[in-house]
């Protein structure tokens, strides 16, 4: 994985690396592992939309400050450190000797564990006190164990400030002990990351001033839940930006957050929603909506032409699917903020009643500023969506404007009813391959940031069949890119399906295939699908991105 | 959590020199006994290091049970098992009711240059769960062999006589640990069987069946040859820790004789009898010495229901050795050992020499074949069958492993996986090293298999491991 950074030049201010533009390869008819990135299927001819981004780069960046540790040079800190550790520790073994009282009854051990809290640090004393009265899926209902994933977002004064499942209020304690294990495993000059038990995990992630929990019984890896927790971050990091976060809490360090991002939960569900079922977090890619090249191209250039000053990017979309991306020249979207982009709009309906002019902040872009986001249908009941980022936040009608004119160009060139035309085809069927036993897959081209997938069908049909599969798919990424014995091949055989990984420096394919399947056909259909693709990829992919 | 903080300071002396995972602390508390405010430290049976200040001790068993605590909110029945940090990973046991076994490892550590200045990293992926939390739970199994369950010594004297067992025990057992050489083995801790024809198998049977008719004293016996397993009269759990202690422990400390053979000086200081090769491993070092003290040592077995304790013999002639165990409440006698060593030493010798020539007309017959493309290791859950290709001899407790340890710890990997599901699995990968990996799972039997050839593809490595199953687990269906 390290091989596909040092392939690129053009360093970017930002400090990511982002592929050089204008970028002609040979394109192979047939690709082997051998080929180089920015050649494989589906690479963009002109360049890249995206930021190259690592898979979980930002768990192993310097940004995750405990990465590295100093050795202990100077011993001012110590005297400090040892009185903050007695007086943590000491308020500590009276929780765990209070808790141990073990009670059956979980509802009295939530209660007297809330207690115990209260006099654990004298920050998270000054909760309310008042227990929710509406009973709420609270902590002893059956139903709330039953969870695949629980999401937990608090302040480091153990205040709640998300919660997936239950009301905030009912685990005000449950969320004051997980700041107290934090703190507690801190003082020690050490992090806690996750704790492992029979078929569930709990992993933390720390994000000063935040602290994220989920507590999770996929079959997914701690690095790819702590991927997760990380898109909840950005998500309250869009609504407010770092610099008013860390602002906030430097003022009030028992802020209730809640106040401010009231409203915004449905947005943060929809997320977690997403996640469970769209490829595109595992994958750190986006997916296209399939159309043909001449069309796409049209678009993309319609889309160019309606410029504005103020414009940064100009992003349609129908459904998660990216139709065209233009981006100003030098500046490139990072796939998390476009699929914070896209959630925000697929948790909302509203959006189609008219034209919507919001303050958002792209984290991975800049974490402390925001753009004005423009956002609204090109007809009340189509789903294509067009979103304008503007710089400008008193720039609306001139942004408003261009969508206009967008339009316009649309109809003039000829272009709209095609495109239309391919709103009604968003999923193709795997069957279009040709393979006999192939059932699904998911091919990335890592130098495009894109990804094609097929329609997922029979026999997955219901929700929790769709989920499994793509937790089969989460299963091999997490084996493919684990950080100390990553895999180039996987192929593995179960009772419900076979399953292929192929991970290489230019592409990551994932394929699934029926039982009945055998090694040898697998082998002949992976080198048929990348043809296949290869065939396809102007349709598939977006091969030539505009920039303003 | 000091000693942490100190073994990571060390670390970044040398840079780019790795630091192994080490046992930081081990500790087993029972949260009943000090539950009043104040009286934590009663909580505490066994810290190790000792040394450690009082309140870390306390400290680090409140953050224990802080987790257990909190992890039965979401899963009131199954607590934390493991909690993982950026410099450690600690691995819980509730070995008997209330009672928890915690041991914490330091992750491995690399020091690095980082803007002039030295500093280390923690490795945080590489030790496996499964592996560690296994060598906890032995740890409980080898204490409880040999001094009972943690209840019975409550009940014996209470308190003080737990801790002392457990001071006791741990004290040696803890310096055996070598924690950076446990893998998949240590998960499995399973048995190795030795090959045998029938006709040979029948005679020791018959050899066993006439010893204890002869030895009427005896309750169990069991049969090894060449540092594996041939007859037990034991139950499948309890045989499988004697064997692990037998051939990590006792044999390795007294192969020295043996290699150095019967003219050496060092068997010469043992006169024993001319007649036969047949000596006790455990007990009298020389029947015909009047002083020669009769002490064996206890063990514990089937301690869930009958709860039986008995005096371990152990004698061993050539490469034949044989256990056998008698009820604690009779005292062997140094007359009973000489009937012993007059009965079994002569025979034991015959079949020992026996065995061993069938064993090389097998290994001729097999030796034909040129040395194979692949190592694997064989694992039965039923009958707690193992087989590796991939480890050396074990001795002493380590089992050097002739692999890359990257390869054994995707074992480790695939192993774990193959843990979430019932159902027969197979999975094959290729390692970033080159090198093909196969795991196998079917009904109860687990078969990994390392492949060193780099320039196979799927359907070669596929065709190379169903040879493999032909020829050495012919009988044994695998997923294809």
């Amino acid at each position: 994985m390290a091989a596909d950074v040092h392939k690129k030049g053009g360093d970017v201010p930002n400090g990511s690396l982002v592929p050089k533009d204008g970028r002609h390869a040979e394109r192979s008819e047939s690709p082997t592992p051998g080929l180089a990135q920015g050649t494989e299927p589906g690479a963009g001819q002109e360049g890249a939309m995206f930021v190259h981004a690592q898979s979980y780069e930002d768990l192993t960046s310097t940004e995750n400050p405990d990465a590295t540790v100093q050795i202990p040079g100077g011993r001012e800190d110590a005297q400090s450190d040892q009185t903050k550790i007695e007086e943590i520790s000491k308020d500590f073994s009276k929780l765990s000797t209070q808790l141990t009282g073990i009670a059956l009854d979980l509802e009295e051990e939530m209660r007297q564990s809330k207690e115990d809290k209260q006099d654990l640090s004298p920050k998270a004393s000054r909760r309310d006190s008042v227990l929710s009265g509406k009973e709420d899926e609270g902590v002893s209902m059956d139903a709330w164990h039953m969870h695949q994933k629980h999401v937990f977002v608090l302040s480091e004064a153990g205040k709640p400030v998300y919660s997936r499942y239950g009301s905030e209020e009912a685990l005000s304690s449950t969320m004051g002990v997980m700041m107290a294990l934090v703190s507690f495993v801190e003082v020690q000059k050490n992090a806690i990351r996750s704790i492992h038990a029979d078929g569930y995990k709990v992993v933390f992630v720390r994000r000063s001033p935040l602290v994220l929990v989920a507590v999770a019984r996929t079959r997914q890896s701690e690095q790819e839940i702590a991927q997760e927790l990380l898109y909840i971050y950005y998500q309250i990091l869009s609504l407010l930006t770092l610099t008013q976060l860390n602002r906030i809490f430097q003022q009030k360090q028992n802020y209730d957050l809640r106040r401010l991002l009231a409203g915004s939960e449905r947005i943060t569900d929809n997320l977690l929603d997403l996640m469970a079922r769209d490829p595109s977090f595992l994958m750190g890619a986006a997916r296209c909506l399939p159309m043909a090249s001449g069309v796409r191209d049209i678009v993309s250039t319609c889309l160019q032409q309606a410029k504005a000053k103020s414009l940064v990017f100009a992003i349609l979309l129908a459904k998660n699917q990216l139709v065209s991306l233009v981006r100003k020249k030098d500046q490139f979207l990072h796939h998390i903020d476009l699929h914070l982009l896209f959630n925000l709009i697929s948790s909302s309906s509203s959006f189609r009643e008219g034209e919507a002019w919001t303050p958002i902040c792209l984290p991975k872009f800049n974490s402390s500023g925001f753009f004005s986001a423009h956002i609204s249908y090109l007809e009340q009941d189509t789903d294509l969506c067009l979103l304008l980022i503007s710089t400008d936040r008193e720039d609306f009608f001139t942004v408003s404007d261009c969508k206009r004119k967008f339009q316009d160009r649309l109809k003039k060139r000829g272009v709209y009813q095609a495109l239309l035309e391919a709103l009604h085809t968003p999923f193709y069927s795997v069957s279009q391959v040709g393979i006999p036993f192939l059932r699904h897959f998911i091919y990335k081209s890592k130098s495009s940031g894109l990804f094609t997938s097929p329609e997922i069908e029979a026999p997955y049909i219901t929700e929790k069949e769709k989920e499994r599969l793509l937790g089969l798919y989460q299963y091999l990424h997490s084996r493919a890119h684990n950080s100390s014995r990553p895999l180039m091949n996987i192929y593995y055989t179960g009772s419900h399906e076979n399953l292929l990984a192929w991970v290489t420096n230019a592409f990551e394919l994932y394929v699934c295939f029926s039982p009945l399947g055998t090694k040898a056909a697998a082998v002949s259909a992976v080198h048929k699908l990348m043809r296949w693709i290869r065939k396809e990829e102007d349709r598939l992919f977006i091969l030539t991105p505009q920039t303003y | 959590m000091a000693a942490a903080a100190a073994a990571g300071g060390g670390g970044g002396g040398g840079p780019e020199k790795p630091l192994a995972p080490a046992l930081l602390s081990f500790f087993i508390y029972n949260p009943r006994l000090g539950s009043k405010e104040g009286e934590e430290e009663k909580k505490i049976l066994l810290y190790y290091p000792n040394e450690v200040e009082k309140n870390e001790k306390i400290r680090s068993v409140g953050l224990c049970e802080a987790i257990v605590q909190f992890t039965r909110t979401f899963s009131p029945l199954k607590p934390a098992k493991s909690l993982h940090t950026q410099k450690n990973r600690q691995f819980f046991n509730e070995a008997e009711e209330n009672f928890w076994m915690v041991m914490v490892v330091r992750n491995p550590v690399i020091g690095k240059q980082k803007d002039g200045k030295p500093t280390v990293e923690y490795q945080e992926e590489e030790l496996l769960d499964k592996v560690y939390s296994s060598v906890l739970q032995q740890c409980y199994n080898m204490y409880k062999l040999f001094n009972g369950t943690f209840r019975k010594a409550m009940e014996d004297g209470g308190v003080k006589i737990l801790k002392e067992r457990l001071e006791k025990f741990f004290h040696r057992y803890l310096q055996t640990l070598h924690l950076q050489s446990c893998d998949l083995l240590d998960v499995f801790c399973g048995i190795s069987f030795f090959p045998l024809d029938k006709m040979t198998y029948l005679r020791i049977q018959s050899f066993i069946n006439k010893m204890e008719e002869s030895l009427s004293i005896v309750k169990y016996t069991a049969f090894l040859y060449n540092d594996q397993l041939i007859w037990s009269g034991l139950e499948q759990d309890d045989m499988r820790i004697l064997y692990k202690y037998l051939t990590t422990s006792l044999f390795p400390r007294h192969i020295e004789p043996e290699l150095a053979g019967r003219d050496s000086p060092i068997h010469a200081e043992m006169p024993g009898n001319l007649q036969h090769y047949g000596r006790f491993l455990t007990g009298p070092l020389n029947v015909n010495d009047p002083e020669a003290k009769c002490r064996f040592p206890k063990i514990f077995v089937n301690t869930e229901d009958t709860y039986e304790e008995l005096h371990l013999i152990v004698y061993k002639a050539m490469s034949a050795a044989v256990c056998f165990m008698i009820d604690a409440s009779i005292q062997p006698t140094l007359e009973f050992c000489r009937k012993l060593d007059s009965i079994v030493g002569p025979q034991l010798t015959v079949l020992a020499s026996d065995i061993c020539e069938q064993y090389n007309i097998n290994k001729r017959m097999a030796g034909s074949e040129k040395e194979p493309q692949f190592k694997f290791i064989y694992f039965n859950h039923m009958n707690l069958a193992e087989k590796s290709t991939i480890h050396m001899r074990r001795t002493s407790n380590i089992s050097l492993a002739s692999v890359h340890p990257d390869l054994m710890k995707i074992l480790g990997d695939i192993n774990s996986d193959f843990t979430r599901v019932d159902d027969d699995e197979e999975i094959i990968v290729k390692a970033m090293s080159d090198y093909w990996i196969v795991g196998k799972k079917s009904d109860q039997r687990e078969l990994y298999v390392i492949l060193n050839q780099k320039n196979a593809n799927l359907i070669e490595v596929n065709e190379e491991v169903k040879k493999l199953c032909a020829t050495q687990f012919n009988n044994i269906f695998f997923l294809d």
